[in-house]
């Protein structure tokens, strides 16, 4: 048997079916499933965030162009200190100067660059790190570390782990759903649920069609229509209960049973959930309509029906990849995510939801001071920023620092392992505790690393 | 003092941080003066403390580098880097080059300021004086292999006469005794036989993965010989369907995939001739001791003729369809990640060892030090794999590959694909030359420039030819990428294989924390020492595979038998003996019935010659595995997980048998075996969604078993429904009840469409009257009749579909479509998802 220290995980399906008595109409039985099937442990403290919403900037964007400013950066423009002789991925050159000026916002005076005026209307809700890094230059094994704390594939992912750690709060939706527009690069790699139980996988859905039955499958059934589709779950259940009589206590055909009544509803509920087209104009003018502004107004949508984790992909392949032209295109991108991430967090407020709603903002890695190819800048694992908002966090306030030139954190450095530590912290959960049985060992999603990071809690 | 905390660790296997030391430092040390010792207490113990005790003391939870430094011998002792400190001499200490971040770099998190940094260069000058006393505790593991040895999976099997039983009804065979022994003694009474319908569908699909017909059916209700059950079991283990079934749960096991999965997936165009070995030799029944050895070495073994010979050498994909790391960049590093897979898979498979986790550092739990692993890791060094993908190719190649000794017949579709391809090879020949001639060129045109540029110095003039050299740079960009698009093609099916040979036999070095730059010693290839017999010993000519192979399938090793009969145990009763089918060291779970474990072991190698045909067959003529799967108030409140097998455990369908099952009922399921695998005909290239995938994935009506195995991309009714992941290797799989998959149910065309299949089916005959259609649907969908009430239901509901189509003016075809919408019931019903 299992010898877990948070749960008895090996406890085995049909032993835990055993234990549960109770008829058709019990009322924990969607928790009942889920725990039957390896899940919903509950949180271990007092949340203090319900769900996480994570804005992914794919690719890695510049820690000094946004939340940490460098002014030494300018002044050494083209010059090659020592202290920026260090190894990213590429050879890098000389400073490359930062074209933004910084300016101190709302009642706490955090920094944030002339780039995202609209989010710096909301400078008292940021809780900006400064000094997160991660182990790895490039994407593939960055994005594994920021998506399952380790460097390689085949690891449950962050998300999974919240899944299996807290359950759903909303038994007609899934869980946990992935934005893009495209396809981020490692796909699906990075919402895996790996050895963690099949239910605790992300649900992948590419907005860029807005159409709610294009974005998830099987939700409309092609020839019947929802009268005799009822009508049909109808014999399906008289069918079902005259067998579950002839059986006697079944818990796990109620479920089944149960689990068809819960796709009846999703048909309706996904449906609603996915129609951005039902928001008032109003809205949608707040968030502009850009695929990452629609994927924001997604998860606000999400978040208030009780999805556990919204991770949204800023787009395909890896956008902010910026190794040419570093300055024109990020201009761009600022102006595309600035407007919808201050209305997601202002609507976020608005309907009481920011307090128990996690937002994390950043990409993989960072990004260098020093130029790549000229005019571009190459990833940066030593030193890079990340906010969070909302959710349990102290806003208004900028933790650890990078060295002179925002290359390499040196001081309240925080890896990628205390991130997650914190954030299953802010979600009630023990990331030395959370763990899982494969293989013969208990993995974390820490696995042996992380702190809790007490600073930034509020 | 001397805190010696394993707290991890097992006792009985590992006696970590046993000892204390006991010897005194070599360097007589006299008690350093008040005054050095108040500096120390003032400025060193304090930074000790808050910044390297958590990693370097007794107290951490493991001491890093099996470095303490919170005792002053643990300090001076230093841990597996070395010293840490030379006294007097700062720049000499590697404590100070660590805190200083010239080499090591310590405390890892972050840097001491440069006044700590200070203080303790300024201490060690001093000569380091230190007051602490207490030993350092030794935290070095070592295995006791004698103690290991007396685990219980260590020892080997014991045979034990099957007890006697009080209940007269239990004295059948052995393993009837064995397991009604324990329920005695647990004041079980097991409950009644089922049915015989039940008994029917659940043999035949336990055995062969698919419903028995309603032939089959009556055939066995109606036997009332007293053989009629051993005429069923007989007939399903001779059946081809049974190597399907049995095969891929072995597939499962040996993380069977199509592709390269990980960073590039790359399609592995030829592993469908593993499948297909492995699914005949369970159908062929090979002895399982030889079905290992083909496996692991089957290149070495002699053969007959050239079909023996391509068997064999098939059988070694086994070691070469594991996932591959393709953008690795460095080649040892694709090697050594290319045979951890390689471990992995043998030690989980074969013996329910988890090996693989002495990679890095000695195995936490079990007697496997890392020098086994290296030892392993050598054997599989000297051995060359052929998996048709290379590091940092972007396509897969079949020069990568090895070639069948026995040229196939392809079928005359395929044969206009290889004409086809052969006016590629043409093409890819004729750019091949021009590039050489332009490189020829390039190469004379740079002898001309310096030509000319000596010329400038002489009278003498040399003539020159003109060459352009930017026009013969561009030339060769367009023939290099018109060569890649070429390679990236689909190549025509041809005589490949995935598998093994042997390479120049060498030994591995210990790589220090699976760190490829800190070669430790190299140890001589062989075996796990715990259980070393002298077949694994490893002459110095050869890779050792063969020997390795003998060395696992031999009746001396007491984890192989025991590891099989086990699984087959759980794919019948639900749950192994051993639940934790792949591993059966220290962490893994304890047998239930210990001694019924290592009879069936024994029976296994013994008597039944390690046929796995046998071994099924003495397990489902038992009583026990004829039980009913009906409850029992007073056992469940006993034994409410059946531990100790009261009645059957239903088991709900694994994802082939449903999709297998709806394509049985609707009377669509293809029983023939497909020409190869669709993903032959995939680009050579990574695989991306779009037409290629589309056609890989175009709906068949094969059996499940025969659906192409792209890794990431696994069929959709296969994915819902909880199949293994491709990328894993996995015994159990999950059985797991979501939204996802009644959705599926209720809208997937696929279900759909064979739910109208079968509703014609059941419309076919005209004479039929509607009551006995709905008891042949029935039939064939659930394999029993309905009762009065089930078919009181359905005919209402028939009825006011009808009527609501009618007065919808309902344009297709009404009767189809109110019976398709039966069907479909059936098939989403819980009863058709289980057996019982």
């Amino acid at each position: 048997m299992a010898n877990n220290a948070f749960a008895p995980i090996n406890f085995s399906r049909r032993q835990w079916l055993g234990t549960a008595g109770g008829g058709l109409a019990s009322v924990a039985l969607a928790g009942a499933l889920h725990a039957a099937e390896g899940a919903a442990r509950g949180p271990l403290y007092a949340p203090r965030a319900k769900r996480v919403i994570q804005l992914f900037m794919n690719g890695g964007p510049f820690q000094a162009d946004f939340f940490d400013p460098k002014p030494k950066i300018n002044e050494f423009a083209g010059q090659r200190p020592d202290a920026v002789k260090l190894r990213t991925e590429n050879a890098t050159g000389g400073l490359m100067a930062v074209p933004y000026a910084f300016q101190k916002r709302g009642q706490s005076g955090l920094e944030v660059s002339d780039l995202l005026p609209k989010l710096s209307n909301f400078a008292d809700d940021l809780c900006v790190i400064r000094s997160m890094y991660t182990d790895n230059p490039n994407h593939g094994p960055a994005l594994f570390m920021m998506n399952n704390g380790t460097i390689a594939p085949l690891r449950p992912s962050m998300g999974s782990w919240f899944l299996y750690g807290l359950g759903s709060e909303n038994e007609n939706l899934p869980g946990y759903v992935v934005l893009c527009p495209g396809r981020p690069v490692r796909f699906a790699e990075l919402w895996t649920n790996a050895f963690l139980p099949g239910a605790h996988q992300g649900t992948y859905i590419n907005h860029s069609d807005l159409t709610p039955t294009k974005m998830l499958p099987y939700l409309r059934n092609p020839a019947l229509d929802e009268p005799a589709q009822r009508r049909q779950l109808e014999l399906l259940r008289k069918i079902n209960e005259d067998h579950l009589a002839e059986r006697g206590s079944d818990r796990a055909l109620e479920a089944r049973i149960q689990s068809m009544e819960t796709a009846f509803r999703m048909q309706f509920a996904a449906t609603d959930a996915f129609d951005i087209s039902r928001e008032p104009e109003a809205t949608r003018e707040e968030y502009g309509k850009s695929h990452f502004a629609n994927a924001c107004l997604l998860a606000r949508r999400l978040a208030e029906r009780g999805v556990r984790f919204t991770q949204v992909y800023y787009g395909d392949g890896q956008p902010w990849d910026t190794h040419r032209n570093h300055d024109e295109l990020t201009r761009k991108l600022a102006a595309d995510i600035d407007q919808p991430i201050a209305a997601l967090l202002g609507d976020l407020n608005r309907r009481g939801l920011l307090d128990e709603t996690l937002v994390v903002w950043g990409g993989e890695f960072g990004r260098t001071p020093t130029t790549e190819s000229s005019d571009g800048r190459d990833h940066n694992h030593l030193g890079f920023t990340m906010w969070l908002a909302g959710g349990g966090v102290r806003g208004g306030m900028a933790y650890g620092t990078t060295d002179e030139f925002g290359f390499r954190a040196v001081a309240d450095k925080v890896h990628v392992h205390d991130l997650h530590a914190t954030i299953l912290h802010l979600l009630g959960l023990d990331h030395e505790r959370l763990t899982y049985r494969h293989a013969g060992r208990d993995y974390r999603l820490t696995d042996v690393y992380g702190h809790v990071v007490k600073e930034l809690l509020a | 003092m001397g805190r010696i905390r394993d707290g991890i660790l097992p006792l009985l296997l590992v006696s970590a941080a046993a000892s204390i030391a006991s010897a005194a430092p070599q360097m007589a040390e006299q008690h350093p003066t008040k005054e050095a010792s108040e500096y120390f207490e003032k400025k060193i113990r304090p930074i000790l403390v808050k910044h390297c005790y958590e990693c370097h003391s007794g107290d951490a939870k493991k001491a890093k580098g099996n470095f303490v430094l919170d005792t002053r011998e643990g300090l001076r002792k230093g841990g597996q880097s070395g010293a840490a400190i030379e006294p007097g001499k700062p720049e000499d200490s590697l404590l100070i080059e660590a805190v200083r971040y010239q080499g090591l770099e310590m405390p890892p998190k972050e840097q001491l300021n440069e006044e700590l940094i200070d203080e303790l260069v300024k201490w060690v000058e001093m000569g380091a004086p230190d007051p602490r006393s207490g030993k350092a505790a030794h935290v070095k593991n070592k295995i006791d292999l004698a103690e290991a040895r007396k685990y219980w999976a260590f020892q080997h099997p014991k045979a034990v006469a099957a007890p006697q039983v009080e209940d007269p009804a239990w004295q059948g065979t052995d393993i009837d005794r064995f397991v009604q022994a324990r329920r005695e003694k647990e004041k079980l009474k097991p409950v009644g036989a089922a049915d015989r319908v039940t008994l029917i569908r659940r043999v035949t699909f336990d055995l062969t993965g698919l419903p028995p017909t309603p032939e089959e059916i009556d055939a066995f209700v109606n036997d009332n010989s007293g053989s009629a059950w051993d005429v069923v079991v007989d007939r399903l283990l001779a059946s081809p369907r049974f190597g399907e079934r049995w095969g891929r749960h072995w597939l499962d096991v040996v993380r069977f995939g199509e592709s390269s999965g990980k960073d590039r997936n790359i399609p592995y165009r030829y592993a469908w001739r593993y499948r297909n070995y492995v699914i005949d030799a369970f159908n062929a029944d090979v002895p399982y001791d030889r079905f290992i050895t083909e496996q692991l070495a089957g290149d070495l073994l002699p053969s007959k003729n050239a079909a023996e010979h391509d068997r064999l050498l098939i059988a070694t994909g086994f070691l070469a369809i594991g996932t591959k790391g393709i953008n690795t960049k460095e080649p040892e590093q694709f090697n050594y990640d290319q045979i951890d897979d390689q471990i992995d898979v043998t030690t989980r498979a074969f013996l329910g060892m988890t090996v693989a986790c002495a990679r890095c550092h000695d195995h936490k739990y079990d007697p496997i030090p890392t020098s086994d692993y290296y030892a392993m890791a050598g054997i599989f060094h000297s051995s060359e794999t052929f998996s048709g993908v290379k590091r940092g190719k972007k396509s897969a190649s079949d020069k990568a590959l090895l070639t069948l000794a026995e040229p196939s017949k392809p079928s005359p579709e395929r044969s206009a694909k290889i004409r086809e391809y052969e006016e590629r090879t043409q093409e890819i020949a004729k750019i091949e030359s021009e590039l050489a001639a332009l490189k020829k060129m390039q190469k004379k045109g740079g002898q001309n420039a310096a030509r000319k540029k000596a010329n400038k110095n002489k009278t003498a003039q040399v003539p020159v030819v003109p060459v352009d050299m930017k026009q013969a740079r561009d030339q060769q960009k367009k023939l290099n990428d018109r060569l890649d698009e070429l390679e990236a093609m689909a190549s025509p099916p041809g005589d490949f294989v995935m598998g093994v040979r042997d390479g120049s036999p060498g030994n591995s070095p210990v790589l220090n924390r699976g760190e490829l730059k800190d070669k430790g010693p190299e140890v001589p290839r062989g075996v796990l020492t715990v259980l070393k017999t002298p077949q694994g010993n490893v002459g110095s000519k050869h890779s050792g595979r063969l020997e390795l192979a003998h060395w696992i399938a031999a009746k001396d090793n007491p984890l192989t038998a025991r590891v099989m009969v086990n699984r087959v145990w759980q794919h019948l009763f639900g749950e192994a003996i051993v639940p934790s089918t792949d591993n059966f060291g220290v962490l893994g779970d304890e047998p239930s019935h210990p001694e019924l474990l290592d009879a069936l072991a024994l029976q296994f190698m013994n008597d039944d010659k390690w046929s796995v045909k046998r071994l099924v067959r003495s397990i489902v003529v038992s009583r026990t595995y004829q039980l009913s799967s009906e409850h029992n108030d007073g056992n469940f409140a006993v034994d409410p997980a059946n531990k100790y097998l009261w009645r059957m455990e239903r088991r709900r369908l694994d994802a082939e048998e449903i999709r297998d099952a709806m394509l049985a009922a609707s009377g669509e399921l293809d029983l023939a075996r497909p020409e190869g695998s669709p993903v032959m005909d995939l680009p050579n290239a990574q695989i991306k969604r779009g037409k290629g995938l589309q056609d890989v994935k175009k709906p068949t009506n094969y059996r499940s078993v025969y659906l192409p195995v792209v890794r990431d991309n696994v069929s959709e009714v296969l994915q819902v429904f909880d199949a293994a992941d491709p990328s894993l290797i996995m015994s159990k799989r999950d059985v797991t009840t979501v939204p996802t998959q009644a959705l599926f149910l209720m809208n997937n065309p696929f279900v759909l469409k064979q739910s109208e299949q079968l509703a014609r089916r059941i419309l076919e005959d005209k004479s039929q009257t509607p009551a006995a259609r709905i008891d042949m649907s029935y039939r064939l969908v659930l394999g029993r009749l309905p009762n009065e009430h089930e078919r009181s239901n359905i005919t209402k509901y028939l009825t006011e579909y009808r009527q609501s189509l009618d007065a919808a003016n309902y344009k297709g075809n009404a009767n189809l479509a109110c019976w398709s919408s039966v069907c479909q019931t059936l098939f989403a019903s819980g009863e058709f998802r289980y057996v019982y």
